[in-house]
């Protein structure tokens, strides 16, 4: 029987060819969308799944409210260790300080390379699970060890066995080799730990550190923890909640409090705002979920206008074979069938899609997917997909087509109602829907981009430089690289920082100040800088004076910027004191003396955060900030830069990076989904035209006799284009009134996460509106100037 | 085998009410062949989709072989079609997308006949149909002729008690027409019913019977004389 459908499905879609090509390609495409976006889920979803102990893996957050403003972070002091360790030990089966993933210079032989890596606690490789190829499973028992990952051991050491080897580390330590692990995973939170050195070396080579032991308030490292067995990370949560307020009193009035973040909700769930947890990233996973879901359902909607219009084809054929014997179930099962041969095909084009265009699809969503060949539970889920699709695309279509009476039918007087087409039009009103409403949110998401990248900046970005200053070895030669640089002639100004000027790194708290009001508790972005930073970077004094090499007084000097003075609420900031709170603290007060230009540090998308720039008395810098000669090509100062490096410092590796790229990395994650809903929604509408355009096809072959017998009484081809498109262009017009009100609520939605977002106007609504009618009219008119241009004579005769 | 009694048909649309069939009662028996006549719209048709099972009576009671037929759901109306009933139409009703053997085997798998027992009567019929060197053929590439004679070979190949015959040769020449009328002589001769729908004084003279129905209403009935006469 399944062979008699199969044989009679496989004719008809090569007798009807130009309609199994719309019909299969059309659900080709919209099946590679749905599954190119459902490997993407998969790797969403599956990020951190390379930990076995991932549901009792949790990270050590703290909140705390300065001003009413609650800021939610991984920061914390260091007497936390020994409080948790000593108070609630029995609640944790692993317990790991850690720093922050920093790079660092890692030098063998010849080879001199910055990669980044962690300081860690002696339980780091069990709490991570490391697969230790070579070498100690205990490899951060000595003081003076380093694991390595497989990637960083071969970029080292080739074939030759690592174990035992000792690398220089920043041109001042020697570490020995004590293992090698596999690779952390690309989608896990550790796949940059690229080497891990003991937490002990850490905390005895960096005297601030030592300093920190019991100081509550310096919030500069994390922990990591595997909680014990019978025990809930809420319960844990519960038990230390106020084990930070309960220790010092000096923090009480932050109301710090100390939760477990679990590993389930690092990479999706790990936005908070003002103490609330308030999702991330799976909102873009659910997004796109929706799109491919959509994607797919517009195509199989073509899938049932087309086989629906192709009705009166079908009729005689279910007509005869009801007379013939069948039962309606059995032509039910016949229909569904033939959707289920065309889905099976659509879904081997679909697989050759995916193939050809994941890796392209990789790079633009920065993902290194694979495609999962070996996987059972993909061929299931397959399966399971193909069936789906064939049901969702054939289950109207059989009931249609199975329905009809076979006296009607075969008596000839079959004329499908006048009602007939109705479902088909509201399925056509909702695919254009969808596509209108797709092409005002690609639109909108783009505007958002471009209006935060045309937001001004407060600083010069091109022809700046910086470069990383990770090392002992730069202390106290600031003075000496900017004379040599500018001498080279490649460099007009260098200043260094204590962060990125792309970043901050540093927020300070505890000041006071004349008029200070009760209880305010500030909290400001905190950056070192040597004298000439504004000049370098072009950032402008609108108030004040810059730092000056002539005033000594200047080492105890400050700039702030235009949002602090507001947050300050100084009338008159130029010189103001600010105070440590601290009253036995032995140092003067800093003086401010200009105010600067607000400067974009952080979001693009976010009101600049008030703070200081204070000049750098301790050599705290991070970075050279460098403004290359614009009078020379950009390779032609790379050179003689790397020169003078080279010349200064021969055991560090010479890195930078252009500041304008790491301004732009700001973007990246909109403008990818940007990038990929322009691409779907280019699809979505692909889909939706190949639609129309086999819809206008049959209506112009159902109206053959109609347009002849217009035309024998003087129709023009004009007036037969007017008739059979504006049938069309009604029912888009429709979808546009209801996709607009749809688009403008959820765009409107998405925009207020924005402080600083664009205004929608009405044009972008008008402009999808026509876009969609524009395209509208061309699909449809390709049929319908055919169908106008036919020589009645012969159409009159084929009846 | 058919007793048809006060049988009505009406069929209604928006505005008016149409009366095709009226106060029809009819008697068909076992082995009889029966051809029904009358100028186009007198209700012809509508009698023999009834009789054939496609369609329900408005009013009154159909009798087919002891089963009454009449308020029967469409598939306990299919279920009693299924090997009971052959049908031939004037434009064959072939399916275009099957070959020759297809078409007639349909009938078989609907009855969920096993395949080499398919093969077997499907080739048997084929043969005596003098149709078979084309089973692969698809309807389009025959004559009208044998179209016809595809449609017979579907028909009978359920060895049905009862074939309804819609014009037969309506759309064929007369040598053509000859043949398949001759065709169908012979089927009755072997003890099936027949009930044929004509307007051809020729074919109706093949029948038994003719009865002449007009205004949905039979007028006349009249007896042939020789039965099974060849013109």
């Amino acid at each position: 029987m399944f062979k008699n459908y199969f044989k009679i499905a496989w004719r008809n879609l090569l007798k009807n060819k130009g309609y199994s090509i719309i019909n299969i390609g059309g659900l080709a495409l919209g099946m590679a969308v749905t599954l190119i976006i459902g490997l993407w889920m998969q790797d969403e979803l599956t990020h951190n799944d390379n930990f076995k102990n991932k549901d009792r893996f949790a990270q050590i957050f703290q909140s705390q409210t300065f001003n009413n403003r609650t800021g939610t972070g991984p920061a914390i002091p260091l007497p936390l260790e020994p409080a948790l360790r000593d108070g609630y030990g029995d609640s944790f089966k692993y317990l790991v300080m850690s720093s922050w993933t920093n790079d660092s210079y890692i030098k063998y032989g010849e080879i001199n390379l910055s990669r980044p890596g962690n300081y860690m606690q002696r339980k780091a490789p069990q709490l991570l699970g490391l697969n230790v190829l070579k070498g100690d499973e205990d490899g951060l028992r000595e003081m003076n060890s380093i694991m390595l990952s497989k990637s960083t051991a071969d970029a080292f050491f080739g074939n030759v066995d690592p174990i035992g080897k000792t690398v220089r580390i920043s041109n001042e330590h020697d570490m020995m080799v004590t293992a090698v692990y596999e690779d952390l995973p690309y989608n896990s939170s550790f796949s940059e730990t690229d080497f891990i050195m003991p937490w002990d070396h850490y905390y005895n080579t960096q005297e601030w550190m030592q300093n920190s032991k019991d100081n509550w308030q310096n919030n500069s490292f994390q922990m990591f923890v595997e909680i014990a067995e019978n025990t809930s990370m809420e319960s844990i949560t519960n038990a230390i909640i106020d084990v930070k307020k309960n220790a010092d009193e000096d923090v009480v009035q932050y109301n710090p409090r100390i939760f477990l973040f679990p590993m389930e909700d690092w990479y999706l769930r790990s936005n908070f705002e003002n103490g609330v947890q308030t999702g991330g990233r799976i909102k873009y996973v659910w997004l796109f979920g929706i799109i491919g879901a959509f994607v797919l359902l517009l195509a199989c909607i073509n899938f049932m206008n087309l086989s629906t219009a192709r009705s009166e084809k079908r009729a005689k054929e279910v007509g005869i074979r009801k007379s013939i014997g069948s039962q309606k179930g059995q032509l039910i099962y016949q229909f569904l069938s033939e959707s289920f041969l065309v889905v099976l095909f659509a879904y081997l084009m679909a697989l050759i899609i995916v193939l050809l265009c994941l890796n392209g699809f990789n790079e633009l969503a920065r993902k290194e997917i694979e495609f999962p060949w070996g996987s059972g539970g993909f061929w299931l889920i397959s399966v399971g997909f193909i069936l789906f699709t064939a049901l969702l695309a054939g289950s109207y279509p059989a009931l249609y087509l199975s329905s009809f009476r076979p006296v009607d039918v075969l008596k000839g007087t079959f004329k499908t109602g006048k009602y007939a087409g109705l479902p088909r039009k509201i399925l056509v009103v909702l695919q254009f829907t969808v596509s209108v409403a797709f092409i005002i949110g690609t639109v909108i998401v783009m505007q958002q981009i471009n209006h935060a990248k045309n937001r001004p900046i407060g600083y010069d970005r091109e022809g700046l430089i910086q470069i990383p200053t990770f090392s002992q070895d730069f202390t106290g030669k600031s003075d000496l690289m900017r004379e040599q640089f500018i001498k080279s002639g490649a460099v007009v100004e260098m200043a260094t920082s204590s962060s990125p000027t792309t970043r901050i790194w540093s927020n300070r708290s505890g000041f006071t100040w004349e008029g200070k009001p009760e209880g305010f508790q500030e909290d400001l972005a905190w950056t070192e800088v040597s004298s000439e930073y504004a000049k370098t970077i072009g950032l402008k004094i609108v108030q004040g004076r810059d730092f000056s090499r002539d005033m000594a007084t200047d080492s105890l000097g400050v700039l702030i910027n235009q949002t602090a003075v507001k947050y300050f609420g100084f009338e008159n900031p130029i010189g103001m004191l600010l105070k440590d709170s601290d009253v036995e603290d032995p140092n003067p007060p800093l003086k401010i003396i200009g105010v600067v230009e607000d400067m974009i540090a952080q979001s693009p998308y976010e009101p600049v955060k008030q703070g200081m720039y204070v000049y750098d008395r301790h050599n705290n810098f991070s970075y050279y900030n460098l403004r290359l000669n614009p009078n020379q090509s950009v390779n032609q100062n790379l050179a003689i830069i790397e020169r003078v490096f080279k010349e200064n410092f021969p055991a560090i590796p010479f890195e930078y990076d252009f500041v304008d790229e790491e301004y732009a990395a700001k973007f990246a994650a909109e403008q990818r989904i940007g990038t990929l809903s322009g691409i779907f929604t280019a699809l979505a509408i692909l889909i939706s035209c190949l639609g129309l355009f086999g819809l206008t096809s049959f209506v112009a072959e159902q109206r053959t006799k109609e347009i002849g017998v217009r035309k024998v009484l003087g129709a023009s081809v004009f007036n037969v284009w007017n008739m059979l498109s504006k049938d069309f262009l009604k029912l888009v017009v429709i979808s546009c009134f209801i996709a607009v009100p749809i688009a403008y609520y959820v765009m409107n939605g998405w925009l207020q996460e924005y402080p600083y977002r664009v205004i929608l106007k009405w044009w972008i609504f008008a402009l999808a509106m026509l876009g969609a009618m524009g395209v509208t009219v061309l699909t449809v008119s390709f049929q319908a100037i055919r169908a106008a241009k036919q020589n009645p004579v012969k159409s009159l005769r084929t009846e | 085998m058919i007793t048809i009694k006060d049988l009505r048909k009406s069929f209604r649309t928006e505005e008016v009410e149409t009366l095709a069939l009226n106060n029809v009662n009819l008697h068909v028996e076992n082995g009889e062949f029966v051809a029904i006549m009358g100028p186009s719209g007198c209700g012809k048709s509508t009698l023999l989709n009834i009789i054939g099972m496609l369609d329900n009576p408005t009013e009154g009671s159909y009798n087919f072989a002891g089963h009454e037929v009449a308020g029967l759901k469409e598939s306990q109306r299919t279920q009693l079609r299924k090997g009971n009933l052959g049908f031939v139409f004037q434009s064959f009703n072939l399916i275009d997308e099957l070959t020759v053997y297809e078409n007639v085997e349909l009938p078989l798998i609907y009855l969920k006949m096993g395949k080499a027992e398919r093969k077997e009567k499907v080739m048997q019929v084929l043969e005596r149909m003098k149709i078979a060197h084309r089973e692969k053929h698809f309807p389009q590439q025959l004559s009208g002729g044998q179209q016809q004679r595809v449609a017979i070979s579907r028909a009978v190949v359920t060895n049905p008690k009862l074939i309804l015959a819609d014009e037969p040769t309506g759309n064929l020449d007369s040598k053509n027409g000859i043949e398949v009328m001759n065709l169908l002589t012979e089927l009755n001769q072997e003890g099936t019913t027949i009930v044929m729908v004509t307007h051809s004084d020729r074919d109706s003279h093949y029948a038994h019977r003719v009865v002449n129905l007009f205004d949905g209403q039979i007028a006349t009935e009249s007896q042939n004389r020789a039965i099974g006469a060849t013109v």
